[in-house]
């Protein structure tokens, strides 16, 4: 569909949104990001750090992103609170952007979905105008421009973007700040120093795919288990050559019971809760 | 952050006929750091009378003490056991004493008066009493627990059942808050026993 | 420049108490408490199976003297009452912290005071006061009456702090007499109706002149836990059925 340009009239037709989310290069019209109408009032950054607090569900979380000899493993956690209350169990914090690319989920629960699906799309133009996927560089810094280009108007999103394209394995960290970092191996969110804690102790290069998995599984739980805001379930995605399958999916209420059958031999249970 | 949440905790008690339960998690925390997952919140007083104290676990340790010093003073002074209605009245009058500095603490008692009548209360954290004929919940997990509650409890339970329903709502409860959970500890106070169990729950 | 403080015996910091040990381990103090006490008008009390009575001589010095607004029994929380043998004006003393006793247990615990802990609590203050600094003890015995979850109760408290449950007992200027009296009446089976009438006879014996509602005082607490002071009409009524 062409459209005629008239600035005056369109109002921001060639917003920094849409700057940002490379859709004037991509010479894509029909329905663009919309630019978001502002508030009405005088200090917006106050009024945005204000107002951000009532819309960021979701800020306890878990998830984890690692690089080894088998590919690429994604493991997230599924839970979703607002303040101490748990909104969900059963989050999906992994969004599929195609089937070579995964992206993570930390932060605010609308801005991840919304610009992850947003990037989603992006993504998918690129393909349609060069006839190629895009690169895991290429969609993150896609991302990462998107962030950069509402940096403190109060976004909140911490994220990894994962996938395999013609260089291999890739994975990046994108948070709303508009960082945006390459690496082997992250992990992002409330409960991501547990999980850290874990995964360092146990990460090897040539981890074999059976030993990355429980890794990351292991990891999440012992997240799960510490912080009080991560919880629910355990998701562990695999990237290889062939794109992404999900490779587990666990209740921590079980797995908990699992890595200690004998509750009296945790190490958190130091005395009887029965004595006196 | 209200300093209520500092720790975490849920605390349910309930009647039944002849006979009343209170549980609480197992929590212990620092925000949203769980440190430990063996601290219960449920205080025994004597045979006939426990004492639940959700918020904070500093002031919760410490009032404990109080009225465990209260209650020995009083049993050497009179020679019997404090009835669950006075003491009742008892940590009300306590909390009442820090009106301007408060404990930051939420008490439930339950207990069995001399005649064998289940005795229910609550409190806020500075003595405002409130006294129920079914359920009372404190912590962390009050909204949760209180629909839960109000959907469970039925009059004249046995102590069986009774164990049934308050664990039920416990684990159900604590389930939706971030605060409070890990394993959770019953007790069901009868004329003659009291029944003690601990209860495995979701650990995250 | 000398300055010499001045010495104000008043303003002294300390003071010493008045009740000291004679050489041979006596108190001489409180005994002559106890003798004014036993100079003082007849109390007595009996516990019977289903309440306690109280009784008292109403002597007054003139016929002048309205006796209407002589009160020589008095409520202490609505279960216990009590009557003294003894100066009146430091009975009054004792009433007033006994009440005040009662009314801090209820306020803290919502419960009215055991008669045994309002017992202890009255008899502390008199133990207090054959101690202290510039105080003197009182002058009175008590008897304190009262009904609670252990049942009818009659307790006598002496100027020393000293108390003891009794199932009848009698203070001030007959008490030899009228204890002799009572140990010959009391039966462990008595209920509050002979009780009053046991009362009322032994008040009779050592008293000078006719009985009459208006020259004793008569108090009775029963299952109801109501303690109550009886009026001179029924007073009057009791002693007809004495006759």
């Amino acid at each position: 569909m062409m459209r005629i340009s008239c600035p005056l009239i369109d109002g921001p037709a060639t917003s920094a949104a849409q700057d940002a989310c490379g859709l004037r290069e991509l010479g894509v019209g029909g329905a663009p990001v919309d630019s978001f109408p502002l508030p009405a009032v005088q200090d917006i950054d106050s009024f945005e750090r204000e107002v951000v607090e009532y819309v960021k569900p979701n800020h306890g979380t878990t998830t984890l992103g690692f690089i080894f000899q088998g590919g690429v493993i994604i493991a997230v956690d599924s839970r979703a609170s607002q303040g101490s209350y748990i909104s969900s169990q059963t989050v999906k914090k992994v969004i599929e952007i195609n089937p070579y690319l995964l992206g993570t989920m930390a932060g605010g629960a609308a801005d991840c979905q919304f610009w992850e699906r947003n990037l989603g799309r992006q993504c998918r133009l690129y393909e349609l105008a060069n006839g190629k996927r895009i690169t895991v560089r290429g969609a993150s810094k896609l991302l990462a421009n998107t962030m950069f280009s509402y940096r403190g108007m109060g976004l909140s999103m911490g994220t990894m973007v994962a996938g395999w394209d013609e260089a291999g394995p890739g994975l990046y960290y994108v948070d709303s700040d508009g960082q945006r970092t390459k690496g082997k191996l992250f992990s992002v969110g409330s409960g991501s120093l547990y999980a850290y804690g874990v995964l360092d102790e146990g990460y090897r290069w040539d981890l074999s795919v059976e030993e990355a998995v429980e890794l990351g599984l292991r990891s999440i739980y012992h997240a799960t288990f510490r912080d009080a805001a991560s919880g629910g379930t355990v998701s562990v995605y695999h990237v290889t050559q062939e794109g992404w399958t999900k490779v587990r999916g666990e209740d921590v209420g079980e797995l908990h019971f699992r890595f200690y059958p004998d509750p009296a031999k945790h190490p958190c249970n130091s005395v009887d809760p029965l004595a006196v | 952050m209200s300093i209520f949440e500092y720790n975490g905790s849920a605390i349910v008690a309930m009647a039944g006929k002849e006979c009343v339960a209170i549980g609480s998690d197992l929590r212990f925390g620092v925000q949203l750091q769980t440190l430990a997952t063996d601290y219960k919140k449920i205080y025994k007083i004597h045979d006939q009378l426990f004492l639940g104290l959700a918020g904070l676990g500093t002031d919760a340790e410490t009032l404990s003490q109080r009225f465990a010093f209260k209650h020995n003073l009083y049993r050497l002074r009179e020679e019997r056991d404090i009835k669950p209605s006075a003491f009742g009245q008892m940590v009300s009058a306590t909390l009442y004493e820090r009106r301007f500095g408060p404990y930051f603490c939420q008490p439930v008692i339950a207990g069995l008066e001399p005649d064998g009548t289940p005795y229910l209360c609550g409190m806020d954290s500075i003595g405002a009493q409130e006294t129920a004929k079914d359920f009372m919940v404190a912590g962390t997990a009050t909204d949760s627990l209180l629909g839960i509650c109000e959907s469970l409890w039925r009059p004249d339970l046995g102590p069986e059942e009774l164990f049934e329903t308050v664990s039920q709502a416990l684990l159900s409860g604590q389930d939706r808050d971030c605060l409070a959970g890990w394993g959770a500890v019953v007790y069901v106070i009868t004329k003659d026993k009291v029944i003690a169990r601990t209860l495995k729950g979701r650990m995250d | 420049m000398i300055v010499i403080p001045a010495y104000n015996p008043i303003a002294s910091h300390y003071s010493f108490s008045l009740t000291t040990f004679s050489p041979s381990g006596k108190l001489v103090q409180i005994e002559y408490a106890l003798a004014a006490v036993a100079a003082g008008a007849t109390s007595l009390g009996i516990r019977a199976t289903n309440g306690v009575v109280l009784a008292t001589e109403k002597k007054l010095p003139s016929i002048l003297v309205d006796e209407s607004a002589v009160q020589k029994i008095s409520l202490l929380t609505p279960n216990v009452g009590m009557t003294y043998s003894g100066m009146g004006p430091d009975s009054r003393v004792l009433v007033r912290k006994a009440r005040k006793s009662g009314q801090v247990y209820y306020r803290q615990l919502h419960e009215q005071i055991p008669v045994a802990q309002l017992c202890r609590e009255t008899a502390a203050v008199m133990q207090e006061f054959t101690q202290s600094g510039g105080v003197r003890p009182f002058g009175v015995s008590l008897l304190m009456a009262g009904y609670d979850d252990n049942g009818p109760q009659l307790y006598q408290i002496d100027p020393s702090g000293s108390y003891f449950a009794w199932k009848a007992s009698a203070i001030g200027k007959n008490m030899v007499n009228a204890k002799t009296f009572l140990e010959k009446r009391y039966s462990e089976d008595m209920e509050l109706e002979d009780a009053i009438h046991t009362a009322l006879l032994t008040l009779k014996e050592g008293f000078e002149g006719e009985l009459s509602g208006d020259n004793i005082e008569v108090a009775v607490v029963g299952e109801d836990r109501k303690f109550r002071v009886l009026t001179p009409a029924e007073v009057t009524d009791y002693l007809a059925e004495v006759e």
